[in-house]
Protein backbone atom coordinates (compact mmCIF):
# COMPACT_ATOMS: atom_id res chain seq x y z
CA UNK A 1 0.00 0.00 0.00
CA UNK A 2 1.20 3.38 -1.00
CA UNK A 3 1.48 6.17 2.03
CA UNK A 4 -0.09 9.34 1.80
CA UNK A 5 2.87 10.93 2.68
CA UNK A 6 6.40 10.53 2.81
CA UNK A 7 9.00 12.46 2.75
CA UNK A 8 12.61 11.07 2.32
CA UNK A 9 16.05 12.29 3.39
CA UNK A 10 15.02 15.93 3.46
CA UNK A 11 17.38 18.54 3.78
CA UNK A 12 16.82 22.37 3.80
CA UNK A 13 19.16 25.23 4.24
CA UNK A 14 17.67 29.17 3.92
CA UNK A 15 20.58 31.53 3.31
CA UNK A 16 20.45 31.59 -0.22
CA UNK A 17 17.41 33.15 -1.52
CA UNK A 18 16.86 36.23 0.34
CA UNK A 19 14.86 39.23 -1.26
CA UNK A 20 17.37 42.06 -1.79
CA UNK A 21 17.59 45.99 -2.67
CA UNK A 22 18.20 47.50 -6.19
CA UNK A 23 21.49 48.70 -4.25
CA UNK A 24 22.73 45.50 -4.19
CA UNK A 25 21.83 43.97 -7.42
CA UNK A 26 23.42 47.18 -8.74
CA UNK A 27 26.60 46.79 -7.22
CA UNK A 28 26.88 43.23 -6.34
CA UNK A 29 27.68 43.83 -2.95
CA UNK A 30 25.92 42.28 0.04
CA UNK A 31 25.49 43.18 4.11
CA UNK A 32 27.31 40.48 5.81
CA UNK A 33 24.68 37.37 6.60
CA UNK A 34 23.27 37.84 9.98
CA UNK A 35 23.84 34.33 11.29
CA UNK A 36 22.98 35.43 14.97
CA UNK A 37 19.30 32.81 14.63
CA UNK A 38 21.04 31.06 11.15
CA UNK A 39 21.91 27.20 11.77
CA UNK A 40 23.08 25.56 8.43
CA UNK A 41 20.48 23.06 7.92
CA UNK A 42 16.84 24.33 8.45
CA UNK A 43 15.83 20.70 7.86
CA UNK A 44 18.63 17.50 8.24
CA UNK A 45 17.54 14.29 7.20
CA UNK A 46 14.16 14.15 7.55
CA UNK A 47 11.91 10.76 6.73
CA UNK A 48 9.21 9.83 7.87
CA UNK A 49 6.04 7.99 6.16
CA UNK A 50 2.23 8.42 7.33
CA UNK A 51 -0.27 5.36 5.74
CA UNK A 52 -3.13 6.51 4.65
CA UNK A 53 -5.94 6.80 7.37
CA UNK A 54 -3.40 7.55 10.29
CA UNK A 55 -2.66 10.63 11.74
CA UNK A 56 0.57 12.10 12.81
CA UNK A 57 1.51 14.93 14.84
CA UNK A 58 5.50 17.12 14.74
CA UNK A 59 6.50 18.45 17.65
CA UNK A 60 9.28 20.31 18.69
CA UNK A 61 10.80 23.56 20.21
CA UNK A 62 10.06 26.66 18.08
CA UNK A 63 12.19 27.14 15.22
CA UNK A 64 13.00 23.01 15.15
CA UNK A 65 11.82 23.39 11.27
CA UNK A 66 8.54 22.20 12.22
CA UNK A 67 6.56 25.13 9.71
CA UNK A 68 9.55 24.43 7.48
CA UNK A 69 8.37 20.72 6.92
CA UNK A 70 4.78 21.92 6.24
CA UNK A 71 5.71 24.45 3.82
CA UNK A 72 7.52 21.96 1.98
CA UNK A 73 5.05 19.00 1.95
CA UNK A 74 2.60 21.84 0.68
CA UNK A 75 5.03 22.64 -1.70
CA UNK A 76 5.73 26.57 -0.94
CA UNK A 77 8.76 26.23 -0.07
CA UNK A 78 11.68 23.77 -1.93
CA UNK A 79 13.70 21.53 -0.52
CA UNK A 80 17.05 21.12 -1.17
CA UNK A 81 17.95 17.77 -1.17
CA UNK A 82 15.49 14.63 -0.51
CA UNK A 83 12.13 13.47 -1.42
CA UNK A 84 9.02 14.11 -0.61
CA UNK A 85 5.27 12.98 -2.08
CA UNK A 86 1.91 13.47 -1.17
CA UNK A 87 -0.52 10.94 -2.37
CA UNK A 88 -4.22 12.63 -2.50
CA UNK A 89 -5.87 15.83 -2.32
CA UNK A 90 -4.24 18.42 0.25
CA UNK A 91 -5.96 21.08 2.55
CA UNK A 92 -4.16 23.69 4.82
CA UNK A 93 -5.28 25.60 7.41
CA UNK A 94 -1.95 26.71 8.67
CA UNK A 95 -1.70 30.44 9.42
CA UNK A 96 -4.74 32.11 10.87
CA UNK A 97 -7.02 33.78 8.92
CA UNK A 98 -4.45 33.64 6.05
CA UNK A 99 -7.00 33.56 2.97
CA UNK A 100 -9.49 35.00 4.40
CA UNK A 101 -10.56 38.69 3.17
CA UNK A 102 -11.57 41.04 6.13
CA UNK A 103 -14.00 43.24 4.86
CA UNK A 104 -15.92 40.38 3.18
CA UNK A 105 -18.17 38.32 4.88
CA UNK A 106 -18.01 35.23 6.79
CA UNK A 107 -20.59 33.25 3.91
CA UNK A 108 -18.33 35.00 0.95
CA UNK A 109 -14.49 34.20 2.42
CA UNK A 110 -16.46 30.72 2.94
CA UNK A 111 -16.36 30.89 -1.33
CA UNK A 112 -13.02 32.32 -1.28
CA UNK A 113 -11.12 30.37 1.17
CA UNK A 114 -12.57 27.13 -0.55
CA UNK A 115 -11.40 28.09 -3.87
CA UNK A 116 -8.37 28.64 -2.15
CA UNK A 117 -8.18 24.97 -1.11
CA UNK A 118 -9.28 24.29 -4.63
CA UNK A 119 -13.25 23.45 -4.22
CA UNK A 120 -15.39 23.59 -7.08
CA UNK A 121 -18.16 26.33 -6.78
CA UNK A 122 -20.50 24.04 -6.90
CA UNK A 123 -19.19 21.83 -4.40
CA UNK A 124 -18.90 25.02 -2.38
CA UNK A 125 -22.62 25.68 -2.69
CA UNK A 126 -23.84 21.88 -2.43
CA UNK A 127 -21.82 22.21 1.15
CA UNK A 128 -22.22 25.32 2.37
CA UNK A 129 -25.02 24.62 4.82
CA UNK A 130 -22.72 22.48 6.51
CA UNK A 131 -19.82 24.88 6.39
CA UNK A 132 -22.04 27.30 8.23
CA UNK A 133 -23.61 24.96 10.80
CA UNK A 134 -20.18 23.12 11.72
CA UNK A 135 -18.88 26.92 12.44
CA UNK A 136 -21.59 27.82 14.77
CA UNK A 137 -21.47 31.14 13.44
CA UNK A 138 -25.19 31.71 13.13
CA UNK A 139 -25.82 35.25 12.10
CA UNK A 140 -22.08 36.48 12.39
CA UNK A 141 -21.69 34.45 9.16
CA UNK A 142 -23.37 37.36 7.17
CA UNK A 143 -20.71 39.69 9.25
CA UNK A 144 -17.58 41.03 7.63
CA UNK A 145 -14.83 38.81 8.84
CA UNK A 146 -12.42 41.81 10.22
CA UNK A 147 -15.64 41.98 13.03
CA UNK A 148 -14.39 38.28 13.72
CA UNK A 149 -12.76 37.20 17.01
CA UNK A 150 -9.52 34.79 16.48
CA UNK A 151 -11.82 32.15 17.94
CA UNK A 152 -14.65 32.85 15.22
CA UNK A 153 -11.95 33.04 12.15
CA UNK A 154 -10.66 29.46 14.03
CA UNK A 155 -14.09 28.13 13.80
CA UNK A 156 -14.93 28.72 9.60
CA UNK A 157 -11.39 28.13 9.12
CA UNK A 158 -11.14 24.79 10.83
CA UNK A 159 -15.50 24.13 9.17
CA UNK A 160 -14.27 24.99 5.55
CA UNK A 161 -11.19 22.70 5.49
CA UNK A 162 -13.29 19.67 6.68
CA UNK A 163 -15.92 20.03 4.38
CA UNK A 164 -12.82 20.85 1.64
CA UNK A 165 -13.08 17.20 0.31
CA UNK A 166 -9.45 16.82 0.97
CA UNK A 167 -8.01 13.48 1.53
CA UNK A 168 -5.02 15.09 3.67
CA UNK A 169 -5.32 18.13 6.08
CA UNK A 170 -2.28 19.72 7.15
CA UNK A 171 -3.14 21.50 10.33
CA UNK A 172 -0.40 23.98 12.35
CA UNK A 173 -1.53 24.67 15.68
CA UNK A 174 -4.36 27.14 14.72
CA UNK A 175 -7.05 25.08 17.01
CA UNK A 176 -5.70 26.34 20.19
CA UNK A 177 -7.80 29.61 19.88
CA UNK A 178 -10.84 27.45 19.86
CA UNK A 179 -13.38 27.17 22.78
CA UNK A 180 -12.94 23.65 24.71
CA UNK A 181 -15.96 22.87 23.68
CA UNK A 182 -15.62 23.55 20.00
CA UNK A 183 -11.81 21.82 20.15
CA UNK A 184 -13.60 18.63 21.27
CA UNK A 185 -15.87 18.69 18.24
CA UNK A 186 -12.98 19.64 16.01
CA UNK A 187 -11.41 16.24 17.64
CA UNK A 188 -15.04 14.49 16.72
CA UNK A 189 -15.02 15.52 13.00
CA UNK A 190 -10.91 14.76 12.62
CA UNK A 191 -11.80 11.28 14.09
CA UNK A 192 -14.57 10.85 11.55
CA UNK A 193 -12.57 12.12 8.50
CA UNK A 194 -9.94 9.42 9.73
CA UNK A 195 -12.38 7.09 9.77
CA UNK A 196 -13.32 8.04 5.94
CA UNK A 197 -10.03 7.29 4.76
CA UNK A 198 -8.35 10.57 5.41
CA UNK A 199 -4.58 11.58 6.57
CA UNK A 200 -4.12 13.62 9.18
CA UNK A 201 -0.67 15.94 9.51
CA UNK A 202 -0.22 18.26 12.88
CA UNK A 203 1.84 20.21 14.27
CA UNK A 204 1.33 21.27 18.07
CA UNK A 205 2.93 22.58 21.35
CA UNK A 206 -0.19 20.78 22.57
CA UNK A 207 0.79 17.54 24.39
CA UNK A 208 -2.35 16.30 25.44
CA UNK A 209 -4.05 17.32 21.92
CA UNK A 210 -1.50 15.52 19.72
CA UNK A 211 -1.87 12.23 21.85
CA UNK A 212 -5.26 12.21 22.22
CA UNK A 213 -5.67 12.65 18.25
CA UNK A 214 -1.95 11.29 16.84
CA UNK A 215 -0.78 7.63 16.41
CA UNK A 216 2.50 8.28 15.93
CA UNK A 217 4.70 11.10 15.50
CA UNK A 218 8.31 12.61 15.22
CA UNK A 219 9.90 15.31 17.25
CA UNK A 220 12.07 18.11 15.32
CA UNK A 221 15.20 19.53 17.12
CA UNK A 222 17.54 21.99 15.27
CA UNK A 223 15.83 20.75 11.81
CA UNK A 224 16.80 16.76 13.27
CA UNK A 225 14.54 14.26 13.62
CA UNK A 226 15.60 13.14 17.08
CA UNK A 227 12.78 11.05 18.28
CA UNK A 228 9.89 8.91 16.00
CA UNK A 229 7.47 6.20 16.94
CA UNK A 230 3.85 5.95 18.54
CA UNK A 231 2.84 9.45 19.51
CA UNK A 232 2.65 8.82 23.33
CA UNK A 233 6.07 7.77 24.00
CA UNK A 234 7.51 10.99 21.62
CA UNK A 235 5.36 13.15 23.40
CA UNK A 236 6.33 12.00 26.67
CA UNK A 237 9.94 11.89 25.61
CA UNK A 238 9.79 15.65 24.27
CA UNK A 239 8.39 16.68 27.83
CA UNK A 240 10.98 15.55 29.49
CA UNK A 241 13.96 16.74 27.58
CA UNK A 242 12.34 20.04 27.50
CA UNK A 243 11.85 19.60 31.38
CA UNK A 244 15.48 18.50 31.86
CA UNK A 245 17.73 19.60 29.42
CA UNK A 246 16.89 23.51 28.63
CA UNK A 247 20.26 24.82 30.48
CA UNK A 248 22.40 22.70 28.48
CA UNK A 249 20.64 22.94 25.07
CA UNK A 250 20.55 26.72 25.21
CA UNK A 251 24.24 26.95 25.94
CA UNK A 252 25.38 24.35 23.53
CA UNK A 253 23.64 26.55 20.57
CA UNK A 254 25.64 29.61 21.40
CA UNK A 255 28.54 27.38 20.49
CA UNK A 256 27.82 26.91 17.37
CA UNK B 1 1.30 23.21 -8.55
CA UNK B 2 2.18 20.87 -6.09
CA UNK B 3 -0.50 19.91 -3.30
CA UNK B 4 -3.96 21.24 -4.01
CA UNK B 5 -5.18 19.53 -7.78
CA UNK B 6 -6.40 22.76 -10.06
CA UNK B 7 -8.10 22.04 -13.33
CA UNK B 8 -8.42 24.57 -15.70
CA UNK B 9 -12.02 25.33 -14.68
CA UNK B 10 -11.13 25.73 -10.90
CA UNK B 11 -8.39 28.56 -11.33
CA UNK B 12 -11.37 30.13 -13.92
CA UNK B 13 -13.34 29.93 -10.63
CA UNK B 14 -10.49 30.83 -8.46
CA UNK B 15 -10.05 33.74 -10.82
CA UNK B 16 -13.63 34.77 -10.32
CA UNK B 17 -13.60 35.25 -6.80
CA UNK B 18 -10.46 36.78 -6.55
CA UNK B 19 -11.81 39.71 -8.70
CA UNK B 20 -15.32 40.07 -7.44
CA UNK B 21 -14.04 40.24 -3.86
CA UNK B 22 -11.71 42.67 -4.56
CA UNK B 23 -14.52 44.52 -6.14
CA UNK B 24 -17.05 44.11 -3.68
CA UNK B 25 -14.71 44.72 -1.03
CA UNK B 26 -13.93 48.21 -2.90
CA UNK B 27 -17.14 49.12 -3.43
CA UNK B 28 -18.75 47.62 0.24
CA UNK B 29 -20.60 49.84 2.28
CA UNK B 30 -20.48 52.60 0.18
CA UNK B 31 -22.88 53.75 -2.27
CA UNK B 32 -20.55 56.57 -3.71
CA UNK B 33 -17.86 54.29 -4.26
CA UNK B 34 -18.33 53.92 -7.94
CA UNK B 35 -18.80 57.87 -8.56
CA UNK B 36 -15.21 58.26 -6.76
CA UNK B 37 -13.76 55.92 -8.55
CA UNK B 38 -14.28 58.23 -11.49
CA UNK B 39 -14.00 61.07 -9.93
CA UNK B 40 -10.48 60.68 -9.39
CA UNK B 41 -9.82 60.02 -13.10
CA UNK B 42 -11.96 63.01 -13.94
CA UNK B 43 -10.36 65.25 -11.44
CA UNK B 44 -7.12 64.84 -12.51
CA UNK B 45 -8.46 65.06 -16.52
CA UNK B 46 -9.66 68.69 -15.32
CA UNK B 47 -6.21 69.52 -13.83
CA UNK B 48 -4.49 68.43 -17.08
CA UNK B 49 -7.41 70.73 -19.01
CA UNK B 50 -7.03 73.72 -17.01
CA UNK B 51 -3.36 73.59 -17.21
CA UNK B 52 -2.69 72.51 -20.76
CA UNK B 53 -5.45 74.24 -22.55
CA UNK B 54 -5.72 77.24 -20.51
CA UNK B 55 -2.56 78.05 -19.47
CA UNK B 56 -0.26 77.16 -21.97
CA UNK B 57 -2.91 77.37 -24.76
CA UNK B 58 -2.54 73.76 -26.47
CA UNK B 59 -4.54 73.42 -29.26
CA UNK B 60 -6.28 70.25 -29.69
CA UNK B 61 -9.48 69.83 -31.06
CA UNK B 62 -11.90 68.60 -28.18
CA UNK B 63 -9.07 68.29 -26.03
CA UNK B 64 -11.15 67.23 -23.01
CA UNK B 65 -12.78 63.98 -24.91
CA UNK B 66 -8.29 63.37 -26.05
CA UNK B 67 -7.58 63.41 -22.63
CA UNK B 68 -10.03 61.08 -20.65
CA UNK B 69 -10.11 58.81 -23.57
CA UNK B 70 -6.58 58.34 -22.83
CA UNK B 71 -6.90 58.50 -19.10
CA UNK B 72 -8.58 55.51 -18.58
CA UNK B 73 -7.32 53.04 -19.96
CA UNK B 74 -4.15 54.34 -18.65
CA UNK B 75 -5.10 54.09 -14.95
CA UNK B 76 -6.25 50.35 -15.74
CA UNK B 77 -2.53 49.64 -16.96
CA UNK B 78 -0.52 51.88 -14.52
CA UNK B 79 -3.23 50.73 -11.27
CA UNK B 80 -3.01 47.10 -12.75
CA UNK B 81 0.71 46.63 -13.01
CA UNK B 82 1.33 48.48 -9.81
CA UNK B 83 -1.12 46.65 -7.65
CA UNK B 84 0.16 43.19 -9.35
CA UNK B 85 3.63 44.29 -7.98
CA UNK B 86 2.66 44.32 -4.34
CA UNK B 87 0.50 41.45 -4.77
CA UNK B 88 3.05 38.59 -4.44
CA UNK B 89 4.27 40.82 -0.85
CA UNK B 90 1.16 41.55 0.36
CA UNK B 91 -0.65 38.28 -0.07
CA UNK B 92 1.90 36.47 1.51
CA UNK B 93 0.48 34.51 3.90
CA UNK B 94 -1.40 33.18 0.66
CA UNK B 95 1.58 31.98 -0.86
CA UNK B 96 3.62 30.67 1.70
CA UNK B 97 0.86 28.97 3.56
CA UNK B 98 -1.69 27.70 1.05
CA UNK B 99 0.43 27.22 -1.96
CA UNK B 100 -1.94 29.55 -4.08
CA UNK B 101 -0.86 29.57 -8.39
CA UNK B 102 1.26 32.14 -8.21
CA UNK B 103 0.74 33.02 -11.80
CA UNK B 104 -3.14 33.91 -10.77
CA UNK B 105 -2.56 36.36 -8.45
CA UNK B 106 -0.97 39.23 -10.78
CA UNK B 107 -3.78 38.30 -13.38
CA UNK B 108 -6.57 38.50 -10.35
CA UNK B 109 -5.22 42.43 -9.89
CA UNK B 110 -4.55 43.16 -13.46
CA UNK B 111 -8.80 42.02 -14.13
CA UNK B 112 -9.78 43.23 -11.15
CA UNK B 113 -8.59 47.33 -12.41
CA UNK B 114 -9.75 45.95 -15.95
CA UNK B 115 -13.12 45.55 -14.11
CA UNK B 116 -13.21 49.35 -13.02
CA UNK B 117 -12.41 50.28 -16.20
CA UNK B 118 -15.43 48.50 -17.92
CA UNK B 119 -17.39 49.76 -15.01
CA UNK B 120 -16.33 53.56 -15.88
CA UNK B 121 -16.76 52.98 -19.38
CA UNK B 122 -20.24 53.83 -19.91
CA UNK B 123 -19.29 57.31 -17.91
CA UNK B 124 -16.38 57.78 -20.02
CA UNK B 125 -19.18 57.03 -23.33
CA UNK B 126 -20.97 59.81 -22.02
CA UNK B 127 -18.23 61.83 -21.91
CA UNK B 128 -17.08 61.61 -25.33
CA UNK B 129 -21.29 61.48 -26.79
CA UNK B 130 -22.22 64.36 -24.66
CA UNK B 131 -19.99 66.97 -24.52
CA UNK B 132 -17.94 65.57 -26.79
CA UNK B 133 -20.36 65.43 -29.58
CA UNK B 134 -19.28 62.37 -31.00
CA UNK B 135 -21.60 59.94 -32.47
CA UNK B 136 -21.56 57.01 -31.15
CA UNK B 137 -20.47 53.96 -33.74
CA UNK B 138 -21.64 51.01 -34.37
CA UNK B 139 -18.34 49.04 -34.60
CA UNK B 140 -17.50 49.83 -31.06
CA UNK B 141 -19.48 46.69 -30.49
CA UNK B 142 -16.24 44.55 -31.57
CA UNK B 143 -13.49 47.20 -31.47
CA UNK B 144 -13.93 48.02 -27.99
CA UNK B 145 -14.09 43.95 -26.78
CA UNK B 146 -10.63 43.54 -29.48
CA UNK B 147 -9.00 46.68 -27.56
CA UNK B 148 -9.74 44.77 -24.03
CA UNK B 149 -8.74 41.82 -24.97
CA UNK B 150 -5.19 43.66 -26.61
CA UNK B 151 -4.67 45.53 -23.60
CA UNK B 152 -5.04 42.56 -20.84
CA UNK B 153 -2.84 40.61 -23.07
CA UNK B 154 -0.32 43.63 -23.07
CA UNK B 155 -0.63 44.33 -19.36
CA UNK B 156 -0.45 41.02 -17.99
CA UNK B 157 3.16 39.82 -18.83
CA UNK B 158 4.30 43.17 -17.50
CA UNK B 159 2.31 42.68 -14.24
CA UNK B 160 3.54 39.36 -13.69
CA UNK B 161 7.21 39.89 -14.55
CA UNK B 162 7.54 43.01 -12.46
CA UNK B 163 5.31 40.88 -9.34
CA UNK B 164 7.69 38.16 -9.34
CA UNK B 165 10.48 40.37 -9.56
CA UNK B 166 9.23 42.68 -6.66
CA UNK B 167 9.59 39.11 -4.22
CA UNK B 168 13.32 38.87 -4.87
CA UNK B 169 14.41 42.93 -5.45
CA UNK B 170 11.28 44.83 -3.11
CA UNK B 171 12.32 48.44 -4.14
CA UNK B 172 10.47 47.60 -7.53
CA UNK B 173 7.48 49.05 -6.19
CA UNK B 174 8.99 52.19 -5.27
CA UNK B 175 10.48 52.32 -8.76
CA UNK B 176 7.25 52.08 -10.08
CA UNK B 177 5.59 54.95 -8.49
CA UNK B 178 8.55 56.86 -9.81
CA UNK B 179 8.34 55.01 -13.43
CA UNK B 180 4.76 55.31 -14.02
CA UNK B 181 4.17 59.04 -13.92
CA UNK B 182 7.38 59.41 -16.15
CA UNK B 183 5.87 57.03 -18.80
CA UNK B 184 3.11 59.20 -18.68
CA UNK B 185 4.31 61.95 -19.57
CA UNK B 186 7.16 60.63 -22.50
CA UNK B 187 3.79 59.20 -23.97
CA UNK B 188 1.89 61.85 -25.94
CA UNK B 189 -1.27 62.02 -23.07
CA UNK B 190 -1.74 65.11 -22.81
CA UNK B 191 -0.29 66.55 -25.64
CA UNK B 192 -0.71 65.16 -29.23
CA UNK B 193 2.34 63.17 -30.87
CA UNK B 194 2.04 66.16 -33.27
CA UNK B 195 3.99 68.80 -31.24
CA UNK B 196 6.51 66.51 -30.68
CA UNK B 197 9.60 67.63 -32.65
CA UNK B 198 9.93 66.17 -35.84
CA UNK B 199 13.16 64.17 -35.22
CA UNK B 200 12.14 63.27 -32.36
CA UNK B 201 9.00 61.68 -33.76
CA UNK B 202 10.07 58.74 -34.51
CA UNK B 203 11.11 57.41 -31.36
CA UNK B 204 8.09 58.41 -29.44
CA UNK B 205 6.29 56.13 -32.34
CA UNK B 206 8.58 52.94 -30.65
CA UNK B 207 6.57 53.78 -27.47
CA UNK B 208 3.73 50.62 -27.11
CA UNK B 209 2.08 52.42 -25.12
CA UNK B 210 1.19 55.76 -27.26
CA UNK B 211 0.29 53.20 -29.97
CA UNK B 212 -2.29 51.16 -27.42
CA UNK B 213 -3.44 54.48 -26.03
CA UNK B 214 -3.72 56.00 -29.91
CA UNK B 215 -6.02 53.35 -30.81
CA UNK B 216 -8.42 53.81 -28.05
CA UNK B 217 -8.57 57.48 -28.54
CA UNK B 218 -8.88 57.11 -32.33
CA UNK B 219 -11.69 54.35 -31.83
CA UNK B 220 -13.52 57.39 -29.48
CA UNK B 221 -12.61 59.94 -32.03
CA UNK B 222 -12.96 58.06 -35.56
CA UNK B 223 -14.67 55.04 -34.94
CA UNK B 224 -11.19 53.40 -36.39
CA UNK B 225 -8.22 51.33 -35.16
CA UNK B 226 -5.19 50.62 -37.38
CA UNK B 227 -4.43 47.42 -37.89
CA UNK B 228 -0.89 48.85 -38.11
CA UNK B 229 -0.84 49.60 -34.31
CA UNK B 230 -3.25 46.94 -33.22
CA UNK B 231 -0.17 44.61 -34.29
CA UNK B 232 2.75 46.38 -33.36
CA UNK B 233 1.02 46.13 -29.28
CA UNK B 234 0.16 42.22 -30.45
CA UNK B 235 3.91 41.96 -30.96
CA UNK B 236 4.76 43.95 -27.73
CA UNK B 237 2.33 41.71 -26.10
CA UNK B 238 4.02 38.45 -27.42
CA UNK B 239 7.55 39.28 -26.35
CA UNK B 240 6.50 40.83 -23.19
CA UNK B 241 5.11 37.47 -22.35
CA UNK B 242 7.56 35.47 -23.64
CA UNK B 243 10.16 37.06 -21.35
CA UNK B 244 7.44 37.02 -18.36
CA UNK B 245 6.67 33.50 -19.01
CA UNK B 246 10.65 33.04 -18.57
CA UNK B 247 11.10 35.13 -15.43
CA UNK B 248 8.41 33.59 -14.29
CA UNK B 249 9.72 30.00 -14.59
CA UNK B 250 13.37 30.58 -12.94
CA UNK B 251 11.94 32.62 -10.22
CA UNK B 252 8.18 31.55 -9.07
CA UNK B 253 9.38 28.42 -7.50
CA UNK B 254 11.58 30.08 -4.66
CA UNK B 255 8.84 33.26 -4.39
CA UNK B 256 7.18 30.99 -0.97
CA UNK B 257 10.47 31.82 0.74
CA UNK B 258 11.77 35.44 -0.06
CA UNK B 259 8.18 37.06 0.60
Amino acid sequence: MTSAVTCEGLWKTYQRHRPVGVKTLLLGTSPPADTRFAREWALAEVGFQVPHGRSFGVIGANGSGKTTLLSILLGTVQGDRGRVGLNGNVASLLELGAGFHGDLSGSENVFLYGSILGMRLAAIRQRFEQIAEFSELEGAIEQPLRTYSAGMVARLGFSIIIQSGADILLIDEVLAVGDARFQAKCHGALREFRARGGTLLIVSHNMKEVTEVCDEGICLDLGRVVDAGPMAGVAARYQERMAVAEPARGASRAGR
Amino acid sequence: MPGVERSPRQLAEFLYLLTRQELKARYKGRFLGYVWALAHTFALAFVYWIAFKIIIGLDVTNYSVYLVAGMFPWVWLSMGVTSATRGFVANAPLIKEMGVAHAILPLASVMQEMAHFMLALPALIAWVVLPGGYEPAASWLWQIPLLLVLQLAFVYPIALGCAVANAYVRDLEYLLGVGFPLLFFATPMVYPISIVPEPLHHYFELNPLHALMQSWRSLFMEGALDPAQLAYVAGWALALGAVAWLLYRALAPRVGEVV
